[in-house]
Order: structure tokens, then sequence, then C-alpha cells
């Protein structure tokens, strides 16, 4: 353990985001680990989807440093993210609503540096998900919200990234199917992949994750393992109402 | 914009109107005073096209219609029914605000801008081709001439005004005082609680329609005033040249000269328009010897212009001096 | 009127709006993806016309070189105009219209530019292929029936590449969604510039087609633009098969509506036309809300 936190994964560093004239995140710093699950906590506003974006390269970065693995990819354009082993689910699923599940997911694979793998991850991705096999030719707009974010999960998969970014991702979903995601989120870490994903409901976040950051504001409020953060004061009063 | 006048705007105003009425004391070489009416027609246009194009967000590409039928309307009316042109000026605006009524109406239901910069280009491309075809009333491309002057009348205390060819001096003050009055007719609208609306609506429809706006019915008048305008100064051209043809009252070589110059002035502020025709008519005659670059011209600086200098001359000197802020 | 006729001019209608098609599918191509309403289409087509000219007549090319290679040409200028001016509009706040206005600039330049350097001659090609068809009564030169027939083959190439290859996928993907399409590793701005010279390739065909029956000029990309506006309003902005459809329809409305009245309507019927699509179904003729 001691020699993974001294190389994370992911490190930002004093990362600032400005939006015209509204700076969304304050030196933002905060790091993942190979094989971790990870929750950004926050409110509405908060800049919780905004710190994922900046580290993914579709927000541009004012100051600061995003390094994965080492290297620096502050402002790097996202469509190089998955040759570096990251890849985004975005929010509210951002499904090619007109084109088919097989070729939602086939676009996964798009980049030249995974291109040649496409067919043994979607073997991969299909075991995960037996619907992607079962809906294969259905226009992906047509499907349900819950199989629209397992269609996205999949496609994000089809890189076997070592880094999954999700945006919300059981936002405008049933509580069923909010179960659903929170499996699969567990079986795709089981596969060895590093998870970070934002939330606003922290219950529902330490069921899964090991590690979490809480934002307010556009600033880093609070770190620590699950536990530390569920009996911190600042979670129990204004997050769990105890 | 539209902020109370400051002292300094205050001067500025009355400095340039001074001197605007006094040009003709200083030269009234006929050359020069044909080169500033010219000034002032495209100036009228270009403000027209600026109050629906840079203040409503309305952004058309067909208003050289409007100038071709409030030129053809009025000088059609005052040739066949000899109706005075000082009453055939208004009937050509008002010809070319029922136009802008009709185009106006199926644009505001489009929101997307790429569908009403097509239409209204289209529409334009219709009026051509009509004026163009209907050759046994309009002499189709070989266009209209000897179309009648204004009629001349005795000002108290300064004798006889007389209109022709050879006295521009008189076109320069009818000039003037057109601009004027559309000048006014603007910055009224515009400092009244609809212009107000109206740049709400720009900057964000939702804030607008919490004012308690009817956007449509404004966005409609506002479409049909600037069509009456630029209706107007089309009837003026007409009757000032006397000679009209379909290329060069509607054709669209016409409205790229305008859209260079609002946007080299500034799209969306007030005196961006007038500076800018300003500025481009006097640099195209300064440059006559290079006439068959005019075009080339033209393009070249609204491209240049949109990419390196996006808000236009005006704003160069709030940049180079830029206010305290209060 | 007799049948013959009326067929004849029925397949012309077809024949002239394949072109419309070609010219309103590149149209269709470059706002279904980048939401961008390219002003320049029109001159693209132009120089397209001249480079073909060139090729053909003053080089002494046969046609199944000179045509291609003019193609090619006018592709590799599209994506040059694209890289020097779009992609800097395109990321900016209010590029919807600065991209209207700057690709207005851009055809001005082009055209002006065009009258500079080639003279205001008309220029013509001789017909690629001699002779005339005919079946029973119907009558149609070879010329015309090798317009149709490249056109249809290039529309059948178009539709096969966005469908099935890797390049059509990161189109269509583009258009749909952009953060996402970045997301999955496609490159935006690389697959903007393939297809602002794509739309000009398509054009520059049309021209090459056209060019030993409507004469090459700097002025002939101004009717040429506002015609692939009406298609491409009719078959929904943006949609590629919309374009191919309502540029067909188009064709042959025309063709009908010119034997009614006469040949100096035929621009005052397409936009009519126009306008009263954009009154009734803003979206096109064929798509859905």
């Amino acid at each position: 353990m001691a020699t993974d936190s001294a190389k994370p994964m992911l490190d930002v560093q004093n990362v600032n985001v400005i939006y015209g004239n509204y700076q969304v995140l304050w030196d933002v710093s905060m790091q993942a680990h190979a094989g971790q699950v990870m929750a950004v906590l926050g409110p509405n506003g908060s800049g919780k989807s905004t710190i994922l974006k900046a580290i993914m390269g579709l927000t541009p970065v004012r100051s600061g440093k995003v390094f994965l693995n080492g290297e620096d990819i502050t402002n790097r354009p996202a469509h190089e993210m998955v040759a570096r082993g990251m890849s985004m689910v975005l929010e509210r699923r951002r499904l090619f609503t007109g084109m088919t599940v097989y070729e939602n997911v086939m676009l996964g694979a798009y980049h030249h540096s995974v291109q040649k793998y496409a067919k043994d991850r979607l073997e991969w991705v299909e075991s995960l998900f037996p619907i992607i096999a079962e809906r294969r030719d259905q226009i992906a707009g047509k499907m349900s919200g819950g199989e629209q974010q397992m269609v996205a999960i999949a496609r994000a998969l089809m890189s076997k990234p070592q880094l999954l970014l999700m945006d919300e991702p059981y936002l405008g979903l049933t509580p069923r199917i909010v179960q659903q995601i929170a499996d699969i989120i567990r079986k795709v870490n089981a596969e060895g992949i590093a998870v970070i994903f934002n939330e606003q409901n922290v219950k529902l976040s330490f069921g899964i994750s090991s590690h979490g950051y809480l934002l307010e504001s556009g600033r880093v409020m609070l770190s620590g393992t699950g536990d530390e953060m569920m009996n911190s004061d600042v979670i129990r009063r204004v997050y769990l109402g105890e | 914009m539209f902020k109370p006048y400051t002292l300094q705007s205050r001067l500025c105003i009355a400095g340039a109107l001074v001197l605007m009425l006094a040009l003709p004391l200083i030269t009234s070489d006929p050359y020069i005073m044909h080169v500033m009416v010219l000034v002032m027609i495209f100036g009228i246009f270009a403000s027209a096209w600026n109050l629906v194009t840079g203040f409503a967000g309305l952004k058309t590409f067909g208003h050289h219609a409007f100038f071709g039928l409030g030129a053809y309307g009025s000088a059609l009316l005052s040739m066949n029914l000899a109706i005075s042109p000082w009453i055939t000026l208004w009937l050509g605006g008002l010809i070319a605000a029922g136009a802008g009524f009709f185009i106006g109406t199926p644009i505001l239901r489009i929101r997307s801008m790429a569908h009403v910069a097509i239409v209204t280009l289209g529409f334009a491309e219709i009026v051509r081709i009509c004026i163009a075809n209907f050759s046994s009333v309009t002499r189709g491309e070989m266009g209209l001439w000897g179309i009648p002057q204004f009629e001349g009348f005795t000002l108290p205390f300064a004798g006889p005004i007389t209109f022709s060819p050879a006295d521009k001096v008189s076109f320069y003050y009818l000039s003037l005082v057109l601009l004027l009055l559309m000048l006014g007719v603007i910055v009224c609208l515009m400092r009244s609680k609809t212009g107000l609306a109206m740049l709400a609506m720009r900057d964000g429809e939702d804030a607008a329609e919490s004012l308690g706006v009817n956007l449509t019915r404004m966005k409609l008048m506002v479409f049909g005033l600037s069509a009456f305008i630029v209706g107007i100064a089309g009837a003026f051209y007409a009757h000032y040249l006397s000679i009209l043809t379909p290329a060069s009252v509607v054709g669209l070589d016409l409205m790229i000269s305008i859209i260079a110059m609002v946007l080299v002035g500034g799209l969306g502020t007030f005196t961006g328009p007038l500076v800018g025709a300003l500025v481009l008519t006097v640099l195209i005659e300064a440059m006559r010897d290079l006439e068959s670059y005019r075009m080339l011209g033209y393009g070249l600086l609204i491209v240049l212009i949109v990419m390196y200098l996006p808000k236009g001359l005006v704003t160069l000197r709030e940049r180079c001096f830029p206010r305290p802020q209060e | 009127m007799n049948l013959a006729i009326f067929l004849e001019q029925i397949l012309n209608g077809l024949i002239t709006g394949s072109m419309y098609a070609l010219i309103g599918s590149g149209i269709a191509l470059v706002y279904g993806t980048m939401k961008v309403l390219n002003l320049a289409h029109g001159e693209l087509y132009m120089l397209g016309g001249y480079f073909t000219f060139f090729l053909t007549v003053q080089f002494g090319l046969p046609p199944y070189i000179s045509i291609p290679l003019a193609v090619a040409i006018a592709f590799a200028l599209g994506m040059l105009i694209e890289k020097l001016t779009i992609e800097y509009l395109i990321v900016r706040e209010n590029w919807a219209f600065t991209t209207i206005a700057a690709t207005l600039g851009l055809s001005i330049v082009l055209q002006n530019a065009a009258l500079l350097i080639f003279g205001e001659r008309f220029n013509t090609v001789p017909y690629y292929v001699q002779g005339v068809m005919a079946i029973g009564d119907i009558r149609l030169p070879w010329q015309r029936v090798l317009i149709f027939v490249v056109a249809l083959a290039v529309i059948g190439l178009f539709t096969w590449l966005l469908k099935y290859t890797r390049l059509g996928w990161s189109i269509r993907a583009t258009a749909q969604d952009r953060d996402a399409a970045q997301v999955v590793g496609i490159p935006v701005r690389r697959v903007y510039m393939i297809c602002f010279g794509l739309a000009a390739a398509l054009g520059a065909l049309a021209a090459a087609m056209l060019a030993p029956i409507n004469a090459i000029s700097p002025w002939a990309g101004i009717p040429v633009l506002l015609k692939g506006f009406v298609v491409v309003v009719l078959g929904g902005l943006g949609s590629f098969p919309g374009a191919i459809a309502a540029g067909l329809l188009l064709g042959v409305v025309e063709a009908i509506g010119v034997q009614l009245t006469s040949s100096e309507w035929r621009d005052v019927i397409s936009f009519t036309l126009m306008i009263a699509v954009i009154w009734w179904r803003p979206w096109g003729l064929f798509g859905k809300k």
C-alpha cells in the first residue's frame, strides 16, 4: 500500500477552471490509485462534473496540472485519452442515439490504439452485459434509461481502460436500476479497472467506493476513506442530517 | 450601451452633429457632397440591419430585398401615377415594411439561425428575379431611368430649395434629416421598455419572457420597422440617383457591403454601423483606381474582422483605453 | 403535350435533380456534422468547374483523369479552408453567426479572386460522351445519362461510406454528439476538416459533370448555392438522405413547373416552394419533427 500511495495513477494538482467570468474550480487537488473506486461528492454546482471533464480534457484547465501514470495530460485533447488508458461515461449517457447498439459499442474501440482488440473486447463486454448481444441491432435512442446506461458503460469499456470516469451514473434512474448500475461498477472494478464517479447521495456513494472527495463551491472540503468520510462532522451534519 | 448619456458622450454627439451640419459651409464640392450622401444612405441601411441583427439577435442576410422594394416601389409609383416623390418615399417604406411582415412571420417561428439565413437570402433572390422578370413594368435588367427628383420648395429665411443633380447640398441636408429621423426612431425604441426587453432577449430569451413581453410580436414589429427604414433608404436612393437596376439595388453585393460596414464598425453597437458606413464608403472612394478589387476587399474584410476583431472598430477605443469599472 | 415529351421532361428533371442532390448533400454533410452553414459552398462548386475546365481543355487530359483530379484538388482546398477559418471560429461562443458571416465573406473573396484570375469569360468543356440515347420516342443525350449514372454511383458510394466505413462511423458519431465522439477517441476536428473537404468534392463533382452543359464563370456559384439551400430545406437541414431525396424531387417539380410557366420562373418556383416548406414543415418534408 505504501508504495502505491507514493505513486498515484491519477494525480490532479491545484486545478483551476474558469467559464467566462465565473470560476468553477479553485485549486482542486486529488489522487486516485490503481484498482480503486473513488467517489466525488458534492451538491449541484459544486464542480464535481467539471473536475471529471477537466481530467478527460473536455474542459480547458486554466492553471494546475493533471498527471496520468506520471505523464502530464493537462489540456490534452479528449480523443487522445483512450490511448492512455482512460475512458469516460458522460452525464445522461450521451449515446449516439441514431445508431445501433452494436455501432455504439464498437465506436468505443474506435481509436487506432485499441482497434485491433475490438473483437475480443466485444466478447468481454457482452459477457458483462448480455443485453449488448441481445439488442445488437436496436437503435440506441429507443432503449430505456437503464439499458442506455449499460450500453454507455459497455462503450467506455471497449478500450479496456485502466481508469473509468463516470459522470453522474445514477442520474435520472429508478432505485432498482441504480442498484443494477452499482453492481456493474463493482463488476467493472473486479476486472481490475479503477473507477471515479460523482454523485450527490453520500450513502449511495460509499456503498461501493473506498475513497472519496467532497467538493463545495468548487473547492475540496474533505477527503478520505469511506469510513472516515461517513464519520466526519460535516458529512454527518449536512449530508446525513444526523 | 444605452446607459444614461455621460457629459463626454453628449459632447461627442453634439460635435458630430455640428460638424455634419456645417460641412457644406466648409466645402460644397459636389463630389464630396455625393460621397457624404451615399455614406448617410448606407448609414441608414446599416443601422437598420444592425437593429435586427445586432440588437434583436435575428441574423438576417436578405435586407437588400427591402432596399430594392423601397427603391422600385417609390420610383414606379412616382413615374406611373405621377405622385410626388415626397409621398412615394414613405409609400416605398410601407411596401418594404409589408414585405418585412410577410417574410418575418415564418422566420420568427424558427429558432435555427441557418434557416433564417437561408429564407432571407432566398426571399431577396425572389424579389430580384421578380423585378428582373416583370419587364413590362420594371424594364427588367435594363433598369429604370428618369426617375422624378424631389420637387423644390421655399424655406422661410433660407429662400428656395431645389433638388437637382447639379446641386448636391440640398440632397445632403435631406439625407441628413432622414438619417437623424431614423436614428431617432432606433434610439427611442432601444431606450424604451421594448428595447431593453429586446436586448435581454438577445442575451437569453428566458430573461425577456420573465419580463412579460410578447417575444414573437415584438420581434415581428422590430423586423417590420427595420424593413421600413431600409425601404425609405432605398426610395431616397432611387430619387437621388434617378437610375435603378435590379443588380444595383437588390444584388447580393449591396448586402455584402452593408454587412462589411456593420461588422467593421461593430455589430450590436449604436455608432458601429455609422462608423463602418463612413469608413468603408470613403475608403472605397479614395481607392477608385482599385475598383475591381472592391468586392474582394469587402470579402477579405468580413473574414478578417470576424476572425480577429469580432467586436468591430468602435470597441477598439475601449480596448486601448479601458474605462474604469463602476 | 404528348406523353413522350412529358416523360422526357420528367427524366430531364430527374437528371438535373441528381445534380441538385450532389450539391445539397454537401451542404447537408457540413451542417449535419458541424452545424455550420457554408455560404461558400457555391464557390467551391465554381472552382471545381474551373479545375475541370483547365485540366480538360488547357492540359488536354481525358475526362476520366481530369475529373477525379479536379475533385481531389477541391477536396484539398475544402480542407484547407476549414483549417484556416472554421476551425478557429467554431470553438467560439457566437460561432453560429460568425461561421455564416465568415463563409459569406469567403464566398465573395473566392468569387472575385476567380474574376481577377480567370476573367469574365464563360467557359465550357466538350461533351464527355457523344450521341443520343433513344428509347421509343424518348431521346436523351448520352451526356445527360452519364450525369445521372455518375450521380447515382457517387450517392451509393457515400451511403456505403457513411454506413460501413470507419470514417463514416466517425462522421455520424460526431454529427450526433460531439463530446461523446471525442470521449471514445474520435479526433473531432479532423472529422470536421474531412467533412468540409468531402462537401467541396461533392460540389466539384457536380460542377465537373455539368461543365459541358452549364458554362463555368466566376458567378456560377451563387445560383448553385441558393439551389442547394432549397434542397437542404426541403430535405431537412443536415440530413444526408433527405438532401438526396429532396434534390431529385426538386428537379422533377421544377421540370413540371417550367412546363406550366416558362424557364425564367424556374428559380422563383423553387424559392417559393422553400419558403412554403419553412412555413409548414421547418424540419423538412421527409423527417419527423
